[in-house]
C-alpha cells in the first residue's frame, strides 16, 4: 500500500509540472496547427511545406488581416500515422486549434476521425492518395489528387511516346495501392497494359532484386510510386542495375534532393500546374517574396501550404467581420458559403468533396531542370 | 536467368550478412554478452566512412577512420557498460536492455549529425556491367565476396593458430577452463570486441555504396546477425558464416515467389523454425537448455 | 489542458496493463518475451474487427479479443517449452517480425500500413464511451481488475509453482510439477489479458495501424517493466508512467528546436535504459541487488 501512495505522489507532482509549463495564449491570437514530418526519413518534405506556410503567416501578419497576430503550432508527424494521431490529440486538446495543416496520405487518413469528432478542419496540401477526397466534410484538399496525375500522364505516354507495357513499383501502403488501382484502369482505357506490379515495404532500401525482376519483365516504361528517400533509392538502384527504360513518376518525386541526382535525368513526372508568370497580385507577391526569402524558385508544395494558410486567414477574416467565433464548424460553414477564393495560381473553387481542382502538367527532367511537355486541364 | 541473377544478388547480400553476423557471433559466443548494439557499430563505421568520403579524405583514410571508430565504440561499450553490469552478475537480459538503449542513442545522435534521410557513398563501382545476356553484376558485388573470403581466411587462421584465437574458442566452450589456465578473461573479452567490431567495417562501407545508409538501419543489421548466429549455432563461426550466406540467398531468391515485403518474414520464419526444431543450429554442438 | 492530462493518463493505464501482463510471465515465470506487442495488436485488431463488422458491445469485443490473444499465444508457448534464455528471446523476436509482416499484409482485417479508420467507441450496455473523461474510468477499472487477477494468481499455489519453475525448472519437475502445462497456462493468461489493452487502445484512438504493434513497442513495454522493477507489483505501472510522462514533458521545453525534439526524447530514453541497467538493474521499485529476479 505504501508503494501505491508513493505512486500517487509521483503522479501528482508530474501532473503539476505538466500544468505549469505551457503558456496561456491570449484570446485574440490566431493559432493554427500543422502536422508535418519534421524528423524521420521524410523530414525533407517538412522543410518544403513549412517554407510555404511560414511565408503566408508573414504576409497575413504584415497585412493585419486578422484581429491579432497569427502563428502556426508545428507538431512532428514523422510522416507516419501513429505519431500524427498523438500530435493531433495535442493540437486539438491542448493548443485548441480550429484548423490544422496536414500532409501525407497515411497521416491525413489517421487524423481525419479526430478532426471530425472535434469539429476541427484539417487541410491537406501534400498527400495525393485518392482516398483523401472521401474523409468527411472537415477534411479539405488544396492539392489535386494523384488519380488525376495518373489519368493525365498515361494516355499522353501511350499516344505520344508509344509506351504500351508498363511495370509498376509501388510502396505497400494506402497511397501505393490506390496508384495500382488507378494505373490498371487508366492503362487499360488508354490501350496500354500493366505488365507487372511489384510492391515494396515502406522500410526497404535494397532494390537490386526488384531491378532484376523489372529487367526480366522487359517493359517499355517503369512507373515508380513511393516517397522521398526511398523513391530516390529506387531510381538510383534501377539505373545502377541495368534498367535503362523510361522512368515515370508523380509530383511527390520532384524535391530538390531528387533533382540533384544524376540518375533523375530524363525521368517523366506529373505535377500540379501553377502559372508562376501570372499577373494576378497574389501570385506575383508570392513568387517575388518566396524567391527573395529562400533564394530558390517555389514549387507546387510551397504554393499549396501557402494557399492552405491563406485560406484560413480569408475565412477567419470574414467570420470576424460578422462578429462570429472562429471555430472549425464556422470555418466549414463559411467555406461552403463563399463561392471562390483568390489564392496563388488564380481564382479557385472547391469541388463538392472538398478538393480543389487544378490542371496537371506532364514534365520531363532535363539537365536537372523541369521542362513542361504538356498541360492537361480537366475542366472546371 | 532471373534465378541466376537473384542468386548473385543474394550471394552479395549474404557475404555482407555473414561478415556482420560472424562479428556478433564471435562476441556472443566467447563472452555471452548479448551485444545488441552491434548494429550501432555498423552505423558508426558506415557514417564515419561516408563523412571521410564526402570530405574528400580518400579511401584509405576513410577505411582507417571507420575501423578506428568501430573498435573504439566496441571497446568503450564493453568497458563502461557491459563490464559494470556483469560485475553485478546481471542476466543476459539486463545486458540486452542496456545494449538496446545504447543502440537507440547512437541511431539518434547519428541522425542529428548527418540527417535522418538516406545518404549514399557514390562510386562508379556500384554501376552494373552486363557480363552475359541479361545478367548484370556490379564490380562491388565481386568486391563484397572477395572481402568476405579474405576476412574469413584471416579469421580462420587466427582462430586456429594464434594463442589468442585458441583462447577465444576455449572461452566459448568453457569459461572455467580459461581461468584455470591463467588467462585473463577480461583481456580475451576485449579482444573479442575488437575483432568482432573490425568484421563489421567492410560490410558497413560496402552497404554505403550499394543500398545507401540511414541511421535506422542498425536494427535490421542486428536482427539478421542474431538470426544467423542462432541458425548457425551459437559459438560456431563456420555455422554463422553459412547461415549468413543462406539468409542472404533466401531473402533474394524469395523474390521469385513472393513480393519483397515478405522477404524479412522468410528470414525470421527460418529462425523460428530452427529454434523449435533444431535449437543447436546448423553446426552447433551444445543443446539450448 | 485537462483533456491533455486525461489523454496521458488513459495511455498510462493502457500501457500499465501491458506492463503488468508482461511482468506476469517475465517476473514470475522467467519467460522473457519480446513479442508482447503482438498480442496487444491481436487484441486491438480482433476487437476492432468485431466492433466494425458485428457489434461494438464490450461483451462481444472483449471476449473475442481475449480468446484470439489466448489461442495465438500458443505459438509463443511452443518455443517457451523447448528453449530458455537467449534462444527464447530470439524466438520471440522472430515471432514479432513475422507478426508485423502479417499485420501489414492481411489488409482485409488489419488495413495494412493504412490501418483501420473510424473504429467505433466502446459500447457498455448501450452507452457509447469515447470522451476522455469517461474513458479514463474504463481503463482504470480494467487495470485494477487485471491487477487483482494477477495478484491472486501470483499468491495462489499456481504462482508458487511458477516461481519454482523460474528458479529451477528441473527442481520443479522433480517435485512433480507439470512444467509444460503451467508455462503454457501462464502465457495464455498473460496474452488474453494483454488483448484487453488492445481493445481499449483501438476504441480510444479510433485508429490503429501496424506501427503501434512493432518491435519498438515490445521493447518499450519491456523497458517499462524492467525500469519499474521486474517481479514487483507496482514496478510496471511506475515504469509506464515514467516512460510516457517524460517525453511529454520534454516536448514542452520551448528552447529545444522542434525538429530535434523527437531525437532528444529518444536519446534520453536510450541513455536512461543503459544507465538504469548499470546502476539499478532491479528497477526503480525493485531491490537494488536483484538476487533472484534477473537470474536464469
Amino acid at each position: 500500500m505504501q508503494k501505491m501512495k508513493n505512486l500517487f505522489a509521483a503522479f501528482s507532482v508530474l501532473a503539476c509540472l505538466g500544468l505549469l509549463v505551457p503558456g496561456a495564449a491570449s484570446a485574440k491570437d490566431h493559432t493554427i496547427g500543422a502536422l508535418f514530418p519534421l524528423s524521420g526519413p521524410n523530414a525533407t518534405y517538412g522543410d518544403v511545406f513549412m517554407s510555404g506556410s511560414d511565408l503566408a503567416v508573414e504576409h497575413i501578419n504584415a497585412d493585419k488581416m486578422l484581429s491579432g497576430p497569427m502563428s502556426i503550432a508545428y507538431e512532428d508527424s514523422q510522416g507516419l500515422p501513429q505519431p500524427a494521431v498523438v500530435g493531433m490529440t495535442k493540437l486539438v486538446n491542448v493548443t485548441n486549434v480550429p484548423y490544422v495543416l496536414s500532409a501525407f496520405t497515411g497521416v491525413s487518413k489517421a487524423i481525419s476521425t479526430l478532426g471530425t469528432r472535434n469539429e476541427v478542419v484539417a487541410v491537406n496540401g501534400g498527400g495525393v492518395g485518392p482516398d483523401l477526397a472521401a474523409l468527411g466534410e472537415y477534411f479539405w484538399n488544396v492539392i489535386p489528387l494523384v488519380n488525376l496525375e495518373v489519368r493525365a500522364v498515361m494516355p499522353y505516354l501511350v499516344k505520344e511516346k508509344d509506351i504500351k507495357r508498363v511495370v509498376l513499383i509501388y510502396i505497400d501502403d494506402p497511397f501505393g495501392n490506390s496508384i495500382l488501382d488507378e494505373l490498371k484502369t487508366t492503362l487499360n482505357d488508354a490501350g496500354g497494359e500493366l505488365a507487372e506490379a511489384m510492391s515494396v515495404p515502406t522500410t526497404a532500401q535494397q532494390f537490386s532484386g526488384i531491378a532484376a525482376k523489372v529487367r526480366a519483365a522487359n517493359p517499355d516504361a517503369v512507373y515508380i510510386a513511393s516517397y522521398g528517400a526511398q523513391q530516390i533509392q529506387i531510381v538510383k538502384q534501377l539505373r545502377d542495375n541495368g534498367v535503362d527504360q523510361q522512368l515515370i513518376t508523380y509530383s511527390g518525386y520532384l524535391v530538390p534532393d531528387a533533382l540533384a541526382l544524376p540518375e533523375t535525368e530524363g525521368i517523366i513526372a506529373t505535377g500540379q500546374g501553377v502559372n508562376y508568370e501570372s499577373e494576378d497580385p497574389i501570385t506575383k507577391r508570392f513568387v517575388t517574396d518566396y524567391k527573395a526569402k529562400y533564394n530558390r524558385d517555389p514549387t507546387a508544395y510551397n504554393v499549396n501550404y501557402y494557399n492552405a494558410t491563406l485560406l484560413y486567414a480569408i475565412l477567419a477574416q470574414a467570420l470576424e467581420a460578422e462578429g462570429k467565433e472562429v471555430t472549425g464548424a464556422n470555418l466549414l460553414a463559411k467555406r461552403q458559403e463563399m463561392e471562390s477564393f483568390n489564392l496563388v495560381g488564380g481564382t479557385v473553387s472547391f469541388q463538392s468533396n472538398g478538393t480543389l481542382l487544378f490542371p496537371i502538367q506532364v514534365k520531363v527532367v532535363k539537365n536537372g531542370q523541369l521542362e513542361v511537355l504538356d498541360t492537361i486541364d480537366f475542366g472546371k | 536467368m532471373l534465378a541466376l541473377q537473384l542468386t548473385i544478388t543474394g550471394l552479395q547480400t549474404g557475404a555482407l550478412y555473414a561478415l556482420t553476423a560472424v562479428g556478433f557471433s564471435l562476441i556472443f559466443g566467447s563472452t555471452r554478452i548479448f551485444h545488441f548494439a552491434h548494429g550501432a557499430t555498423f552505423i558508426i563505421a558506415a557514417y564515419l566512412f561516408y563523412y571521410m568520403n564526402v570530405s574528400g579524405y580518400g579511401l584509405i583514410a576513410g577505411i582507417a577512420a571507420a575501423t578506428a571508430g568501430a573498435i573504439a565504440f566496441g571497446l568503450l561499450l564493453n568497458r563502461f557498460v557491459y563490464v559494470p553490469i556483469q560485475r553485478d552478475e546481471g542476466s543476459f537480459f539486463t545486458v540486452f536492455v542496456a545494449s538496446f538503449g545504447i543502440g537507440i542513442v547512437v541511431q539518434n545522435v547519428v541522425g542529428m549529425i548527418f540527417g535522418r534521410g538516406y545518404v549514399t557513398v557514390s562510386t562508379p563501382l556500384s554501376f552494373s556491367v552486363e557480363i552475359m545476356e541479361g545478367l548484370y553484376v556490379a564490380p562491388i558485388a565481386w568486391i563484397s565476396m572477395l572481402c568476405a573470403a579474405v576476412f574469413f581466411g584471416i579469421l580462420w587462421g587466427f582462430l586456429k593458430y594464434s594463442q589468442m584465437g585458441k583462447a577465444l574458442r576455449a572461452l566459448a566452450d568453457n569459461p572455467e577452463l580459461v581461468r584455470v589456465f591463467g588467462l585473463n578473461p577480461r583481456f580475451i573479452a576485449a579482444s573479442a570486441f575488437t575483432i568482432g567490431s573490425i568484421l563489421v567495417v567492410p560490410a558497413a562501407i560496402i552497404s554505403g555504396a550499394t543500398s545507401g545508409l540511414n541511421p535506422a538501419m542498425g536494427h535490421h543489421v542486428m536482427l539478421i546477425s542474431l538470426a544467423a548466429t542462432i541458425v548457425g549455432g551459437i559459438g560456431s563461426v563456420p555455422g554463422t558464416l553459412l547461415a549468413g550466406l543462406a539468409l542472404g540467398l533466401a531473402e533474394s531468391l524469395a523474390l521469385l515467389y513472393v513480393d519483397s515485403q515478405w522477404t524479412e518474414a522468410v528470414t525470421f520464419a527460418i529462425l523460428f523454425l530452427f529454434i523449435i526444431i533444431r535449437p543447436s543450429g546448423l553446426l552447433g554442438r551444445s543443446a539450448a537448455h | 489542458m485537462e483533456a491533455y492530462l486525461l489523454n496521458l493518463f488513459i495511455l498510462i493505464s493502457i500501457y500499465s496493463i501491458l506492463g503488468v501482463t508482461l511482468n506476469f510471465i517475465m517476473g514470475y515465470a522467467g519467460i522473457y518475451s519480446l513479442a508482447h506487442a503482438v498480442f496487444f495488436g491481436v487484441g486491438a485488431y480482433a476487437g476492432s474487427f468485431m466492433a466494425m463488422h458485428f457489434n461494438a458491445s464490450i461483451f462481444v469485443t472483449l471476449p473475442v479479443a481475449m480468446v484470439a490473444g489466448g489461442l495465438l499465444s500458443l505459438i509463443l508457448a511452443l518455443p517457451a517449452l523447448r528453449v530458455r534464455g537467449e534462444y527464447f528471446v530470439a524466438a520471440s523476436l522472430g515471432l514479432q517480425v513475422l507478426a508485423v509482416t502479417i499485420f501489414s499484409e492481411w489488409k482485409g482485417v488489419t488495413g495494412g500500413i493504412g490501418g483501420l479508420i473510424g473504429i467505433p467507441p466502446l459500447d457498455i450496455a448501450g452507452f457509447e464511451i469515447f470522451k476522455p473523461s469517461q474513458f479514463i474510468f474504463v481503463t482504470v477499472v480494467a487495470l485494477v481488475i487485471i491487477l487483482f487477477i494477477i495478484n491472486r494468481l501470483v499468491h495462489s499455489s499456481f504462482g508458487r509453482s511458477l516461481r519454482a519453475i523460474r528458479d529451477s525448472e528441473s527442481a520443479a519437475a522433480a517435485f512433480g510439477k507439470n512444467v509444460p502445462l503451467i508455462k503454457t497456462i501462464s502465457v495464455v493468461i498473460s496474452s488474453a489479458l494483454t488483448a484487453v489493452a488492445g481493445v481499449l487502445y483501438a476504441s480510444y484512438l479510433s485508429f490503429i495501424n501496424v506501427e503501434s504493434f512493432m518491435l519498438d513497442t515490445s521493447v518499450l513495454i519491456m523497458a517499462m517493466v524492467i525500469i519499474g522493477g521486474t517481479g514487483t507489483q507496482a514496478g510496471p505501472i511506475v515504469g509506464a508512467a515514467l516512460l510516457l510522462i517524460l517525453p511529454s514533458l520534454i516536448s514542452y521545453l520551448d528552447f529545444l528546436p522542434q525538429t530535434e525534439i523527437g531525437s532528444i526524447q529518444q536519446i534520453i530514453y536510450g541513455l536512461g535504459m543503459a544507465l538504469l541497467m548499470i546502476y539499478r538493474p532491479g528497477g526503480i521499485v525493485g531491490r537494488k541487488k536483484h538476487s533472484e529476479t534477473g537470474k536464469e
